[in-house]
C-alpha cells in the first residue's frame, strides 16, 4: 500500500497545511462574508417587505373601519333629520289642524247667535201680528172690544210656552 | 495490468528539499491545488451578482453554507459560531477532493491517503483540545468523568473515556481514509474485469456504473460526516457534554 510508505508523508502534510491555510483564508475572508452579506440582505429585504405589508394591511384595515364609521353616522344622522323632518310636519299640521277647528267654532258659534236672534225677531214679529189678529177674531166673534193690552199679555204667555218647547 | 493500488501512488512532480526535509509538489498537493482552486471558482463565480433572488449556482454556494451553518448551530450550538469559517472549509476541502477524485483515468483522491486525513483529524483534535482547556482550564477533566455514574466504578470509566477521547483522531481519519481506499481500489478491481471478461464484461461495466454512483454519495457522506464529528467534539469542548 503506497499509502503507507513515510517517505510520502511529509511532503502531503505541508502542502496540506500550505494550501488548507489558503482555502481557509480565502473562505474566512471572502467567501464566507460575501455569503453572510448576501443572505442577510435578504433577509432584511423580506423582513422589511413583510413590516410594510402589515403596516399598509392595517391602514387599509383603518380605513375600512373609518369607512363604516362614516357610513353609520352619515345613516344615524339621516335617521335623525327624518325623524326631526317628520315631528315637524305632524306638530304643523296638528297646529294648522286645531286653528282651524278653532276658527270654525267660532264661526259656527257666531252663526248660532244669528240664527237664534233672527228667530226671536221672527217670533217677536209673529207674536205683535198675533196680537192684532186675536183682538180682531175675538171683535168679529163675540164683539167684544178687548183692550190690546190684555191681548199682549195673554198672547205672549203662550207664547212664551211655545217658545221655550221650541227652544227646549 | 496495473495493481488496483497503483492509483493511490504518490508521484513527485517538483522535487523540493529544504533544510534536509522533503517537501516536494507531488501529484497529491497539485489535486490540493486543484481542488482548492475549484471551490475558489465554485464560490466566487457563484456569489459573483449576489443577487437577491439566487440564480442556480448561488443557491448551491447558498446551499453549501447553510447547510454546514445549521448543522454547526443544532449541534454545537450559538457560541460555536466563530468556528464556522473552518468547518465550512474543512467539509468544502474534503467533499471537493473526494468528488474530484471520482474523476476516471486522470483522478487522484488525496483524502485516501492516512497522513492527509490523520494530519486534519490531528489537527481538529489539537484545536478541539485547546479550545477546551482554554475555555473551561482544568473543569475540561470533567469530560471524562461520565455523570451520575457509581462511585466505584469511576476509576474504570474515567480510563474507558479517556481512550475514547484519545482515539478520536485515529477513528476520524481512519474512516475516511478507509472508506476512500475500499471505493477507489473496488472501482479498479472490477474496472480490471471489465477488460478481461471480453464480451462478458458488460456486466461488471454495469456494476461499476452502479457503484460509482454509490461512490459518489460516499464522497459527499464522508465530508459530511467528518464536518458533523468535528461539531459534536467542538460541542463536548465548549459546553462539556
Amino acid at each position: 500500500m503506497p499509502q503507507l510508505d513515510p517517505a510520502v508523508f511529509l511532503p502531503q502534510i505541508f502542502w496540506l497545511f500550505v494550501i488548507f491555510g489558503l482555502i481557509y483564508l480565502f473562505i474566512a475572508h471572502s467567501a464566507a462574508p460575501r455569503i453572510t452579506q448576501v443572505l442577510e440582505k435578504r433577509q432584511a429585504r423580506i423582513s422589511s417587505d413583510l413590516e410594510e405589508a402589515s403596516s399598509l394591511q392595517a391602514e387599509a384595515e383603518a380605513a375600512r373601519v373609518s369607512h363604516e364609521k362614516a357610513l353609520e353616522e352619515a345613516r344615524i344622522k339621516a335617521t335623525s333629520t327624518i325623524t326631526a323632518k317628520r315631528e315637524a310636519i305632524k306638530s304643523d299640521v296638528e297646529a294648522e289642524y286645531a286653528q282651524l277647528t278653532e276658527k270654525l267654532g267660532a264661526e259656527f258659534a257666531s252663526a248660532e247667535v244669528k240664527i237664534i236672534a233672527a228667530k226671536d225677531k221672527a217670533l217677536d214679529e209673529i207674536r205683535v201680528m198675533s196680537v192684532d189678529i186675536c183682538k180682531e177674531i175675538i171683535q168679529s166673534v163675540s164683539g167684544l172690544d178687548l183692550d190690546k193690552k190684555i191681548v199682549a199679555e195673554r198672547v205672549s204667555a203662550k207664547f212664551e210656552a211655545v217658545k221655550d218647547n221650541a227652544n227646549g | 495490468m496495473a495493481s488496483p493500488l497503483a492509483q493511490f501512488e504518490i508521484k513527485t512532480l517538483i522535487p523540493l528539499q529544504v533544510a534536509g526535509y522533503d517537501i516536494s509538489f507531488t501529484n497529491s498537493a497539485l489535486f490540493m491545488a486543484i481542488t482548492v482552486a475549484a471551490i475558489m471558482f465554485f464560490m466566487t463565480v457563484g456569489m459573483r451578482k449576489g443577487a437577491l433572488v439566487p440564480g442556480r449556482w448561488q443557491l448551491c454556494v447558498e446551499m453549501c453554507y447553510e447547510f454546514i451553518a445549521n448543522m454547526l448551530h443544532d449541534t454545537a450550538g450559538r457560541d460555536a459560531r466563530k468556528y464556522f469559517p473552518f468547518i465550512f472549509t474543512l467539509f468544502m476541502f474534503i467533499l471537493f477532493a473526494n468528488l474530484i477524485g471520482m474523476t476516471p483515468y486522470f483522478g487522484f483522491t488525496f483524502t485516501s491517503h492516512i497522513a492527509v486525513t490523520f494530519a486534519m483529524a490531528s489537527f481538529v483534535f489539537i484545536g478541539v483540545t485547546i479550545i477546551g482547556f482554554a475555555k473551561h482550564g482544568f473543569k475540561f477533566f470533567k469530560l471524562f468523568v461520565p455523570a451520575g455514574a457509581p462511585l466505584a466504578l469511576m476509576p474504570l470509566l474515567v480510563v474507558i473515556e479517556l481512550v475514547s477521547y484519545l482515539s478520536r483522531p485515529i477513528s476520524l481519519s481512519v474512516r475516511l481514509f478507509a472508506n476512500m481506499v475500499a471505493g477507489h481500489t473496488m472501482l479498479k478491481v472490477f474496472g480490471g474485469f471489465v477488460v478481461a471478461l471480453g464480451a462478458l464484461g458488460v456486466v461488471p461495466f454495469a456494476f461499476i456504473v452502479a457503484l460509482t454512483g454509490l461512490e459518489l454519495l460516499v464522497a459527499c457522506l464522508q465530508a459530511y460526516v467528518f464536518a458533523i464529528l468535528t461539531c459534536m467534539y467542538l460541542n463536548d469542548a465548549l459546553h462539556l457534554h
